[in-house]
């Protein structure tokens, strides 16, 4: 027990204590600082350009959670069975979880390029467009460049999960439902959804917190543009802490976005406890 | 027995031989690079190394993570002996009394007095000097002598204005659909205050406020500049990817020989003559509104010694002889790297290429904005000066882009 409250406090209470410490300052990159008390939280209050990052942060969580919980769900059920054809699938689909956010957000970036990017070349030469799309000239465009290569990038770990959760359904049940007539999606809906629910919450959680602490993505792919409107709220408080040297501020930007993430994550845990339960 | 004394024997030559290290490494300096900045400085390390016997070990740091690992380094006091960095912190770093003063050093040396005056700007702080030109670039206008052809302008008479590269890049672009006049990176600020801001800035105009009472974007030419940009996209001189390219492409356009005119980096001449050696281009200046008006921005890294160094007289050493003909010819010059003594651009290294002493004169007409908070006010993905940019040529508001701009700089700088 000791080990491990010594690891929690040497690796989580300390830096978190020296986090909410610089929140109260105007502490820049640069050294120096005092103690300003709330004057950074009441900044935050009326920093419109955090609000917006937020917003569109909470945006492509909702946009992206449902398209990874929906398609790795999906993909789940079609290579569930334990096939050559299945498992070589699963790889294929998995294969794009090990490569480095930022090496397959440069890849997306240079696939999606208007010039020379394969992706525009192919839907060309398919005479699906008349001419190259400039992906990341307005921010509805740059959006789904982002979610398009974000989902091809970690589909392949909620279909896993999935996978193992469908497979330690015990065989008798669905054998059981079978005989007893039940059809293809009645047994997904009645039997399979119901019992890999601990899965679902499991995944929804992953996505929803990873897609709230978006920043490489954007960072590499849109640079938050066009004209600042791709900021995540990570990528805000990067801007403040080593852009503008506002450590103080960038700091209180983490508290703010730390306990918004918790709120939201103890809510989905106690609903879908609860839907669980009943 | 044996083995105690084998230990024995072993400890001494371990002993003996650290000393002899010691010994000769007695005076050896550590300096950091930026990434950028690296490839220059090792030319002018090696040299410093097979000339002295004090050597110096040098380090690459990312660009972004310079001023992090900068400050936290000075505040811990582990700092390297010498630094070599962006020189657009050098304002923010003297302000946070990162930097060993070298003003009376510098002021004492007669190779300074001939160091570009945009360096000497740069590294003064309340009449205090805090470092001098290290790994020098700037900024010129290139064209393709080709295309120029091609399209029945004379190839050997680069636009002298903006309204000149306006005039060459219809021309240009009546070539073929694949045939761009002009190009920029629409989405890149640091790109744009390098190779733009030079054309408002011959035009008269000045860019940044140096404190919270100063204008922003003072004069006619930032407009002019703008208004001119803002035609050649709607007419469709330019690529439609300029609008997203953050820098990525910012020197690939030029290369492929479809670009007639633009605004460039003295850096891209080597990669220029490496990569496409059969490409036929110029160097000029770059112009402003009118005729005779030229300026550029003078970047690069300048190099200083942080406080907390261990070595600063040794430090100082390396300071005054990067200033010398020896190091500014035989380290940056024979290496195709303009020198931070503009005097010294006609030398025999470049006497093959006028296009080089072009490269190197330009530095002595060029400019560098003195402000504090320059990355948030210019380089920041956010920032007012980008803003500015792409709301003015993109969304074709020029002047409410201006106005935006303006309070927004000055907001920043009289934080």
């Amino acid at each position: 027990m000791a080990p491990a409250l010594l690891f929690v406090a040497v690796f989580v209470l300390i830096p978190l204590g020296q986090l909410v410490a610089t929140s109260l300052s105007d502490r820049s990159l640069l050294g120096g600082g005092k103690f300003i008390g709330f004057a950074n939280y009441w900044r935050i209050w009326n920093d419109s350009s955090f609000w917006r990052a937020l917003e569109f942060t909470a945006k492509y969580t909702l946009v992206l959670t449902p398209i990874l919980i929906g398609l790795g769900f999906a993909l789940a059920l079609l290579t569930v069975d334990n096939t050559p054809l299945k498992r070589l699938t699963r790889t294929i689909v998995f294969l794009p979880v090990v490569i480095g956010l930022s090496s397959s957000s440069l890849l997306w970036f240079w696939l999606l390029d208007e010039q020379v990017g394969l992706l525009n070349k192919l839907l060309v030469d398919l005479h699906l467009i008349g001419e190259p799309i400039v992906w990341f000239a307005t921010a509805d465009l740059a959006f789904w460049a982002v979610v398009i290569s974000i989902t091809w990038k970690v589909v392949g770990f909620g279909m896993v999960l999935f996978i193992a959760g469908i497979q330690s359904i015990n065989p008798d049940i669905l054998e059981a439902a079978l005989m007893d007539g039940a059809s293809y999606w009645g047994r997904v809906r009645l039997i399979i959804l119901p019992l890999t629910r601990r899965v679902l919450l499991l995944t929804t959680l992953v996505s929803a917190i990873g897609s709230m602490l978006a920043f490489d993505q954007f960072y590499i792919m849109t640079s938050g543009g066009p004209r600042g409107q791709t900021f995540t709220a990570v990528y805000w408080i990067y801007q403040n802490s080593f852009i503008s040297f506002k450590l103080g501020y960038g700091a209180a930007l983490s508290i703010v976005l730390t306990f918004i993430i918790l709120v939201f994550a103890t809510m989905q845990i106690a609903l879908t406890a609860r839907s669980a339960e009943t | 027995m044996t083995t105690r004394r084998t230990c024995g024997a072993l400890a001494a030559m371990l002993i003996a031989s650290s000393a002899l290290a010691t010994a000769a490494y007695a005076d050896a300096m550590t300096m950091w690079v930026r990434a950028s900045g690296a490839n220059a400085a090792a030319h002018l390390v090696d040299l410093w190394n097979s000339t002295h016997p004090d050597k110096i070990e040098l380090t690459t740091i990312p660009d972004n993570q310079m001023v992090t690992k900068l400050a936290t380094g000075v505040q811990a006091g582990d700092v390297p002996d010498l630094v070599s960095f962006d020189l657009i912190y050098m304002p923010d770093f003297m302000k946070a009394g990162f930097l060993v003063d070298l003003t009376a050093d510098l002021k004492a040396n007669p190779n300074y007095a001939s160091v570009a005056q945009a360096y000497k700007d740069i590294a003064t702080y309340e009449g205090k000097l805090y470092g001098a030109g290290f790994t020098p670039d700037v900024s010129i206008l290139v064209w393709n002598k080709d295309l120029f052809k091609k399209a029945g302008l004379d190839p050997d008479k680069p636009p002298q204005t903006v309204g000149e590269i306006h005039e060459d890049a219809k021309k240009i672009r009546a070539l073929g659909s694949d045939t761009y006049g002009f190009y920029f990176s629409g989405a890149c600020p640091g790109c744009n205050i390098f190779a733009t801001s030079p054309m408002m800035v011959a035009a008269g105009s000045k860019m940044l406020p140096a404190n919270g009472n100063d204008d922003a974007l003072t004069g006619d030419g930032v407009k002019d500049v703008l208004e001119t940009f803002k035609e050649m996209w709607s007419e469709g001189l330019v690529p439609k990817s300029a609008q997203t390219d953050n820098g990525a492409n910012f020197t690939g356009e030029f290369k492929t020989g479809k670009i007639g005119i633009q605004g460039t980096g003295g850096f891209l001449l080597s990669e220029l003559k490496k990569d496409v050696p059969n490409l036929n281009f110029g160097v000029t200046f770059l112009p402003g509104v009118k005729e005779g008006q030229v300026s550029s921005f003078v970047g690069g890294d300048v190099v200083a010694i942080p406080v907390g160094s261990k070595h600063v007289p040794l430090a100082k050493k390396f300071i005054a002889w990067e200033l010398t003909d020896e190091a500014q010819l035989e380290g940056l010059a024979k290496n195709n790297i303009v020198p931070s003594r503009p005097a010294l651009a006609d030398n025999k290294y470049f006497a093959a290429d006028p296009r080089v002493v072009v490269t190197a004169k330009a530095i002595g007409v060029g400019y560098v904005p003195w402000v504090f908070h320059f990355a948030d006010m210019v380089n920041s993905d956010s920032s007012p000066w980008i803003n500015m940019f792409q709301r003015a040529i993109f969304d074709g508001d020029v002047d409410g882009a201006i106005k935006e701009g303006r309070e927004k700089m000055k907001e920043i700088a009289g934080q």
